[in-house]
């Protein structure tokens, strides 16, 4: 479970986090919707320990993301917007190498690598350079990657953006398995298409604010919108920034 | 399992063992230092050999007014050779490095008494003629100084009269401090090496990494972000070591292909000598390694990373060439100077000094305490927010 609690978070002037607030219980996916600079990244940002919040906090399994980062860590599988790999290593190799980094090593790490091949279907070109890789194999790569180590979390920042529709219904259904697992699944996204139809529950956030949540149900009734695209804009107050 | 900071040493230097730039810089550039010393070398024994030792080649003109002077060069070993009919043209458009020209009233000046003219030709520009220019003038000096002499005996009196002043010189040049130029920018090379060895690893592991957007990724992993520093910072270093020592080991081949005693002088450049330096040099390289880490760090992009470090490489030039030119003793403020203190070190090494310990000690405990600064720096700058956005 994933919690944050009355976060600020500024750069110089710009308040980019105002005081938000919300869970990410297991078992459910939970989707983080806003337009283009409401604060998404900042926020996932927050929960995988690369910014410190300025007051309040974020925990992972009650674990805080700043004072207790490595145990928050450990627990959070995270794709992040920017999801690079090493040209010159293959894929194997990035897994070996993350999964080494979480403390995997020996026959344990070799079966844990073997598993991600098969259920991310990186057989084949799991020993090819990631140098000149499609966008469809660098994302498969950068998610197995996140999966190493079996997280009971996973926060995933824009998984689908720039995938073609065979590689967006992958990452879908990946989404979907790890909800099924029990685990608690967050991603951010600023289609509303994707979050509608995947979401058990969704967080909007605007202005670095979170301006609505809870299931696309209640969105509905709270707004009095009939359809859940009427409730995201009625909620953020604007269309601008969405798709 | 290991050590996480180990892991990402091993996965540093497996990937950048697989870029040709970072493997062609480290191993090949090291060999610049003991290239140009050979080459060097080469060049200084062809030009003394060329000069001192082949029997000298003189054009004179109007030989057949001054028979005795003619004869007089030919019993010193000059072979004469036929003249110009225009010897300053020849001298200018280069053909001839020089040419004396005896004019018709030598005889009858001779013979009078009076002091005949030889004229010698030169082109006092030109550096390479110096040498055979100075041994016709000794030449013909020498053989008025002899005309002289036989006159004052001819007429009773002791030619020593002559000589108010006998000036006598001592020569101290050791064979030693006769290299001392070309030794003043041998340890410059040893610096230089340390500096490229782990320039590109240090740049992909940082910069690098930022731009291709892989920081971010590692940084998500439960690893403590010091361990993150001593993991780069021990690649570069492990490059840079292996770049020094192939400068070593290039400059103790040096001697085993070229025979540097018959130059005339000694530089040591023995196996247990180079170790020393080796070890010398081993606070250096972390130095090096975490400002090489921490510059690159905080640049922009790769780009910007790279233009900084080839510019910080050129600051060690400084103390090299002050040292080419001024004489220096090491003195302890400039032994906390980090790279002085080890190029003023290493040079009294090559010159076959002892250094003792004590003068050692604090060139590599102040520059080790450098390194200490600069990786905390290093790790500091990675425990901050700007490392994964770029300073």
């Amino acid at each position: 479970m994933i919690e944050l609690d009355a976060v600020f978070k500024s750069f110089g002037k710009v308040r980019a986090l105002d005081g938000v607030s919300f869970r990410v219980p297991d078992g459910r996916i939970t989707g983080l919707l806003g337009p283009n600079g409401a604060g998404k990244t900042t926020a996932l940002r927050v929960i995988y320990g690369v910014l410190e919040p300025d007051s309040g906090r974020a925990t992972v399994d009650g674990h805080d993301a700043t004072r207790d980062r490595a145990a928050a860590q450990r627990r959070l599988g995270v794709l992040p917007h920017a999801h690079g790999l090493y040209p010159r290593l293959t894929a194997r190799e990035h897994l070996a190498y993350f999964g080494r980094l979480h403390g995997l090593d020996g026959p344990a790490l070799d079966r844990r690598v073997e598993e991600l091949v098969e259920e991310l279907g990186l057989k084949d070109f799991a020993d090819r350079r990631t140098d000149g890789f499609s966008q469809g194999q660098r994302l498969k790569v950068a998610l197995a990657r996140a999966l190493v180590h079996a997280p009971r979390n996973v926060v995933f920042d824009e998984p689908t953006s720039g995938l073609d529709v065979a590689g967006t219904r992958a990452v879908r259904a990946l989404l979907r398995r790890l909800r099924d697992e029990g685990r608690c699944v967050l991603f951010s996204s600023h289609i509303m298409q994707e979050v509608s139809a995947l979401c058990d529950e969704v967080v909007v956030i605007a202005g670095g604010k979170v301006v609505a949540s809870g299931s696309p149900d209640a969105l509905r009734e709270a707004t009095g919108k009939d359809s859940l695209e009427d409730a995201f804009v009625a909620a953020i107050g604007s269309e601008e920034g969405l798709a | 399992m290991s050590h996480p900071a180990l892991v990402v040493l091993q996965k540093e230097v497996r990937d950048n063992l697989r870029d040709r730039r970072a493997v062609t810089m480290a191993l090949f550039f090291p060999l610049l230092g003991p290239v140009v010393l050979a080459m060097t070398l080469t060049l200084v024994s062809k030009q003394q050999r060329g000069s001192e030792e082949k029997p000298l080649a003189l054009s004179v003109a109007g030989r057949e007014h001054a028979p005795n002077l003619v004869a007089f060069l030919q019993s010193a070993g000059v072979v004469l050779e036929a003249a110009p009919a225009d010897p300053e043209r020849a001298v200018r458009a280069g053909d001839l490095d020089l040419v004396v020209v005896i004019p018709p009233e030598f005889g009858e000046r001779l013979r009078a008494g009076r002091p005949a003219p030889v004229r010698l030709v030169i082109d006092d520009s030109r550096q390479s003629a110096h040498a055979a220019t100075g041994r016709a003038r000794r030449l013909l000096e020498g053989y008025g100084h002899q005309l002289g002499m036989q006159r004052l005996l001819a007429r009773g009196v002791s030619p020593a009269l002559t000589e108010g002043v006998a000036l006598e010189t001592v020569d101290l040049a050791t064979p030693e401090s006769r290299a001392a130029l070309l030794l003043a920018l041998l340890p410059y090379f040893v610096i230089l090496a340390v500096f490229v060895g782990g320039m590109y690893i240090a740049i992909d592991a940082t910069a690098g990494e930022r731009e291709r957007q892989s920081l971010e990724p590692l940084l998500l992993n439960p690893v403590p972000r010091w361990c993150h520093v001593a993991a780069k910072v021990s690649a570069t270093a492990l490059f840079a070591s292996v770049a020094l020592g192939e400068t070593l080991i290039g400059f103790a081949l040096v001697p085993l292909v070229l025979p540097i005693e018959s130059l005339g002088f000694v530089i040591r450049l023995d196996p247990g000598m180079l170790v020393r330096v080796f070890l010398l040099a081993l606070p250096l390289v972390l130095l090096v390694s975490s400002l090489q880490i921490v510059v690159a760090a905080r640049a922009r992009s790769f780009k910007a990373a790279q233009s900084s470090l080839s510019l910080l490489m050129m600051v060690p030039v400084l103390p090299g060439m002050m040292l080419a030119f001024v004489p220096v003793k090491l003195k302890l403020w400039m032994a906390l100077v980090p790279t002085l203190g080890e190029q003023l070190v290493v040079a009294r090494l090559l010159r076959g000094e002892v250094v003792p310990f004590l003068a050692v000690a604090p060139v590599m405990v102040g520059t080790a305490l450098w390194a200490a600064v600069l990786f905390a720096l290093g790790v500091r700058t990675f425990r901050g927010e700007r490392i994964v956005f770029g300073a």
